[in-house]
């Protein structure tokens, strides 16, 4: 049997091409997403580790107690408990340093790498004992940074920046803007900046003054002579420490904290690419369904022939299996390969600007290669399970009937009922989902429920709908003629191979046109909240929550020409009752100037100590109204007391959860007395690239501030449906390729079925470019009957799903993208055409001798 | 030896000639495989007349028919329908001259399966842009006998009925002349008895010219003309046959094909 198995293979090569191609394609996508997914963990955990392999314990200052000394930065760890370190037993070196991050300007004036604070580190340059390098970062160029105004970068950032020695560059650390010139450029092995961080390095006085106090370090490694028990050595160093004020604590636990730490920032990143394996699989088996039901129809009569001398069903089975076992390796191979091809290139491709991933090696586990040969081989074997069993009920009579027997009517009734039953439920679970207010756990599952019955109901009524609607799309093609009617009854022939091959983009099309409506519908909305309620025509805020605005700037801002009112406002969080909301500290008397707000009961007059106003969703979570009072602390103060509610206003993305006084949200935030934005307004409104730009240097250049008006802020929070977006191609690219796989196997087997047919047409009269349009039209026919099916399906699930963002969104209504399913019809439209390129050319170039060949 | 002159070329030229082939020869291969299908053959088919080739298998008839109906190229000589010389033709002009000027009948019937009769029957029209003459249309329905069936396809007709579509197809163009393939091979003797008097009704009383190969006496009895051929070559000739005579005739070809 393997070896009329692998003559079989060998003899349809042309059409197992295409089965071999569409597992290859799934297969390279599933394995290429998985080895990215690897690559990019490893990548991520180099860019966020830092790497504890020589560090045998790490000295580190604990918070000061609740209550004291405000400075965050003051610290216990000096030279002297340096000194007094090196001479614990077992120490063989100690480093200490003083670490922080900064934010550098590139030579053009853009920030650096400025959405990735984690991965912008900074530190001090300190010598060693010997008043040599510093071992951690060996010079490459120039020398060291010895002053204050004295800086050092390495290779990478400098080149990232532009930068060359003797260059002035713009940074900041979490303050004002500083400059510094470049005098040295050195390498590093620090993961964190070779997987595409920055690194700045000050002289040792201006690290301690940035990141600490004067003298003072944030970290002491120590590394331990070979023998050392790190536990032990952790110890003993905790015993010389004042207890509250440092900890010890051993290099491999801080790496196991940092593991889990660095764990739960990468999962979830490799769900988009795994969404594009399974959908591009799940199409996938249609064809290679497709494709064996086809091939093992049109080796009825040989099959047949072989149960006639004597071949057991079993025997048939396992060899259509083994058939497909032999295609799902090679594919699973093939694609394996060109998975890795992916994998290298999908980090430019989801990297948008700025915004770029980690780099790193491929890491090519055992996972992606035992996933490769399971889906590959499996999906084929599974897929053509159905059609083994088809062939082994051939009878051995049918060896001497020449025609083909038609699909039995009981089965396509069980399938009627079977599909409209399915219909129903899917409709029904998602219309009685429209009436949900929230997109809860509950409510998400059974969306995903429901269409995926809706899926399979469509699938399974499709043959039954290819007759009408093929009838009715056949109006259309009826144009072109007889051509145009031979296409519409050749595609009607047989509505089940029809229906299969236009499943393929059936799901595609339903995936893309469900998704563009309800992300262009989400983005429309996130669009008008976005602006909502601000009125100011610039935003200046910070990047990160953390850092904060000069204070001093605000009045530059508001001296800048054009401007008319800058009014400052301080971020921080309002604890209520276990919940983390936000708080906006502004100043009464102007911030009707920039904010618009709609107030249900009260108003921000009375706005002041003690005295806030919360949004309706915060007043309805804990039933307040105007003259309510809400126990709550702000920011860092951690006593609870009790505030008087003066306003309820209408859910507002710029003024936050709640309003307060900016004096008193100001004087708890994370860093005490910081502003986090400056809303502007401009004479007349006027928005410029003069006045950007002058607004940018009234904060002096800060890396660590943006600069935007009202266009761009919008243009940020749809920012967010750019992933949805590229997922909505990026499966119409999936299900274009594969569906035209799919078409191309379906009219390629049509064409050699219709041989005779197409010679007579040929014999008499019909001109090869008629023959052509024939198989064309047909083509499109069967595309345009998965586009219009999937665009149903597709439109029926986003309005009923959409009810579900509709709850958690409140300006949400469904809005058509009507570019996006332009663009989707034309897509079906081009598989259409194309796909028919070769089957058509091979038909029109039969003889019409055809006709009279026996055979 | 020479294939015995046929005369008729010379006497009439073109006149009253609905197609001709001239010193018209098919070789298939070379050197060592070589096989020469047609060698030489000079035939014409006079108007208003209806032919049977015969032969014994591989004489070349089927190759003959296909030449002569632009279904097939040749090697050289020259095919005529009416004044058509088809060896000059590019594949677009000389789909045109099958679908204007020629009609087939296939022994396989042919039919588009997903076409009714009536559809079937003018789908040479239909190719060429054009609408059937009612009137014609109807009295080639009714030579046929098919008034009924019209609305069928092809599937639920049964095979005579089925050639008798194929028969009216090559009839509704009008065409110079019409090629018949072994009409009545697969057709039982009934059936194929009620076609062959249609071919013949429609030479009497059409004028149509119909050239038909066949390898059985009976229906080449019902032709007005028998051309034999045999390794190619045109070896005789019979006028008013039978098919007593035509199976004597054959016999003796065939004896001879297989002693020479």
């Amino acid at each position: 049997m393997l070896r009329t198995a692998l003559r079989n293979v060998l003899a349809h090569k042309a059409r197992l091409a295409m089965t071999v191609l569409a597992v290859c394609l799934g297969v390279s996508f599933v394995s290429g997403t998985l080895v990215f997914a690897d690559s990019s963990a490893v990548a991520y955990r180099a860019a966020a580790s830092k790497n504890f392999a020589d560090i045998a314990v790490t000295v580190t200052p604990k918070d000061p107690p609740p209550g004291a000394a405000a400075d965050q930065h003051t610290t216990v760890l000096d030279d002297a408990l340096a000194r007094k370190l090196a001479d614990v037993p077992g120490v063989a070196a100690v480093h200490p340093s003083a670490d922080g991050s900064a934010t550098l300007n590139a030579a053009d004036g853009t920030p650096l790498r400025a959405g990735k604070t984690w991965a912008n580190l900074a530190g001090a340059y300190i010598p060693g004992k010997d008043g040599k390098d510093d071992s951690r970062y060996p010079l490459v160029k120039g020398h060291a940074p010895r002053n204050s105004d004295e800086l050092a970068v390495d290779s990478g950032t400098a080149a990232a920046g532009r930068f060359s020695i003797g260059d002035t560059v713009t940074l900041a650390t979490d303050g004002p803007v500083m400059t510094k010139r470049l005098v040295g450029l050195v390498s590093t092995e620090d993961t964190r900046v070779t997987a595409g961080g920055t690194l700045a390095l000050f002289d040792k006085a201006t690290a301690q003054k940035l990141f600490a106090t004067p003298g003072h370090y944030s970290s002491i490694d120590l590394s331990a002579t070979p023998g050392t028990n790190a536990v032990e050595l952790a110890n003993l160093v905790t015993a010389l420490l004042p207890a509250d004020r440092a900890e010890a604590t051993s290099g491999t636990a801080r790496a196991t904290q940092q593991a889990t730490y660095v764990d739960t920032l990468t999962r979830g990143y490799e769900k988009l690419p795994l969404v594009f394996a399974g959908v591009s699989l799940f199409i996938g088996s249609f064809l290679v369904v497709n494709t064996f039901t086809m091939l093992v129809t049109r080796r009825t009569r040989e099959i047949a022939l072989l149960r006639a001398i004597g071949a057991a069903r079993r025997q048939v089975v396992r060899s259509v299996l083994l058939e497909a076992l032999l295609i799902g390796l090679a594919a699973s191979a093939a694609g394996f390969l060109l998975g890795l091809g992916i994998a290298s290139v999908l980090p430019d491709v989801l990297s948008t600007d700025g915004d770029t991933l980690p780099h790193g090696p491929l890491v090519i586990g055992p996972r992606p290669v035992v996933a490769a040969l399971g889906v590959g081989v499996g999906v084929t074997v599974l897929a053509a399970w159905l059609p083994s069993r088809r062939a082994a009920k051939v009878a051995p009579i049918e060896a001497l009937r020449s025609a083909e027997q038609p699909p039995s009517t009981t089965r396509s009734r069980v399938r009627a009922v079977v599909g409209l039953v399915l219909l129903v439920l899917g409709a029904g679970l998602l219309i009685s989902l429209s009436g949900a207010k929230d997109a809860s756990e509950k409510n998400l599952r059974d969306a995903m429920l429901g269409c995926a019955v809706l899926v399979v109901a469509m699938i399974m009524l499709a043959p039954l709908l290819a007759a009408p609607v093929i009838r009715l799309t056949g109006r259309l093609t009826g144009r072109f003629g007889i051509t145009g009617h031979l296409a519409r009854e050749n595609a009607l022939r047989d509505p089940r191979r029809t229906a299969a091959t236009a499943a393929t983009l059936m799901i595609s099309t339903a995936l893309v046109a469900g998704l563009a409506v309800i992300g262009n519908s989400t983005g429309q909305a996130l669009d008008r909240q976005a602006a909502a309620g601000l009125d100011a025509d610039y935003v200046i805020s910070t990047r990160t929550p953390t850092t904060g605005i000069d204070p001093a700037a605000v009045q530059r801002v508001a001296d800048t020409p054009g401007v008319r009112t800058a009014t400052a406002v301080t971020d921080s969080t309002l604890f209520i009752g276990g919940g983390v909301r936000s708080i906006s500290g502004v100043d009464p008397a102007t911030v009707n100037a920039v904010m618009k707000l709609d107030f249900a009961s009260g108003s921000l007059k009375d706005l002041g100590p003690g005295r806030i106003a919360v949004s309706s969703t915060i007043a309805k979570e804990h039933g307040l109204s105007a003259g309510g009072r809400l126990n709550a602390h702000i920011g860092r103060n951690q006593e609870f007391k009790k505030y008087t509610v003066v306003g309820v206003y209408k859910d507002n993305p710029t003024a936050q959860d709640a309003l307060g006084a900016r004096s008193e949200v100001q004087q708890h935030s994370s860093k005490p007395g910081s502003l986090q934005r400056i809303l502007v307004r401009t004479d007349d409104g006027a928005v410029s690239k003069i006045t950007a730009d002058r607004l940018r240097s009234a904060v002096g250049n800060s890396p660590l501030l943006k600069v935007q008006d009202r266009a761009e802020l919008v243009h940020e929070a749809a920012g967010t449906m750019s992933n949805l977006l590229t997922l909505m191609y990026g499966l119409l690219a999936i299900g274009a390729v594969i569906s035209s796989l799919g078409v191309v196997n379906t009219l390629a087997m049509s064409v050699a079925e219709r041989t005779r047919e197409i010679g007579v047409l040929r014999a008499i009269g019909m001109d090869r470019a008629g023959i052509r349009r024939m198989i064309r039209l047909e083509s499109v026919t069967v595309a345009a009957f998965g586009t219009l099916l999937g665009l149903a399906g597709g439109l029926f699930g986003a309005w009923t799903v959409g009810a579900l963002a509709n709850g958690a969104m409140a300006d949400y209504s469904l809005v058509l993208p009507w570019g996006t399913l332009l663009l989707v019809c034309l897509v079906s439209l081009a598989i259409g055409t194309l796909a028919a390129a070769v089957p058509a050319r091979r038909a029109a170039a039969l003889s019409p001798l055809e006709a009279v060949a026996q055979s | 030896m020479t294939a015995p002159s046929l005369g008729t070329l010379s006497l009439h030229p073109t006149t009253g000639i609905a197609a001709a082939t001239t010193d018209l020869s098919k070789v298939y291969g070379s050197g060592e495989t070589r096989v020469v299908a047609l060698d030489r053959v000079s035939i014409a088919f006079r108007k208003g007349e209806f032919t049977a080739i015969m032969g014994p298998s591989g004489s070349g008839k089927s190759t003959l028919m296909h030449c002569a109906a632009g279904l097939d190229s040749f090697s050289s000589g020259s095919v005529r329908i009416g004044t058509t010389e088809l060896g000059t033709l590019n594949d677009r002009q000389l789909t045109q001259v099958r679908r204007d000027r020629i009609g087939f009948i296939f022994q396989a019937f042919n039919l588009l399966p997903t076409l009714t009769a009536l559809e079937n029957i003018t789908l040479p029209l239909t190719i060429a842009g054009r609408r059937p003459e009612r009137e014609w249309l109807d009295r080639v329905v009714s030579t046929v006998g098919l008034s009924q069936r019209l609305g069928h396809r092809p599937g639920q007709l049964s095979g005579g009925q089925q050639q008798r579509v194929a028969v009216a197809r090559a009839l509704i163009s009008r065409p110079a002349i019409i090629f018949g393939d072994e009409p009545t091979g697969n057709l039982d003797s009934r059936a194929g008895a009620e076609v062959l008097g249609f071919l013949r009704d429609s030479v009497r009383e059409l004028g149509q010219t119909v050239v038909m190969v066949t390898h059985d006496p009976v229906a080449a009895g019902y032709a007005d003309r028998v051309v034999f051929l045999a390794d190619g070559r045109l070896v005789d000739e019979m006028t008013h046959p039978t098919p007593d005579r035509v199976l004597d005739r054959m016999k003796a070809l065939d004896t001879r094909s297989r002693t020479s």
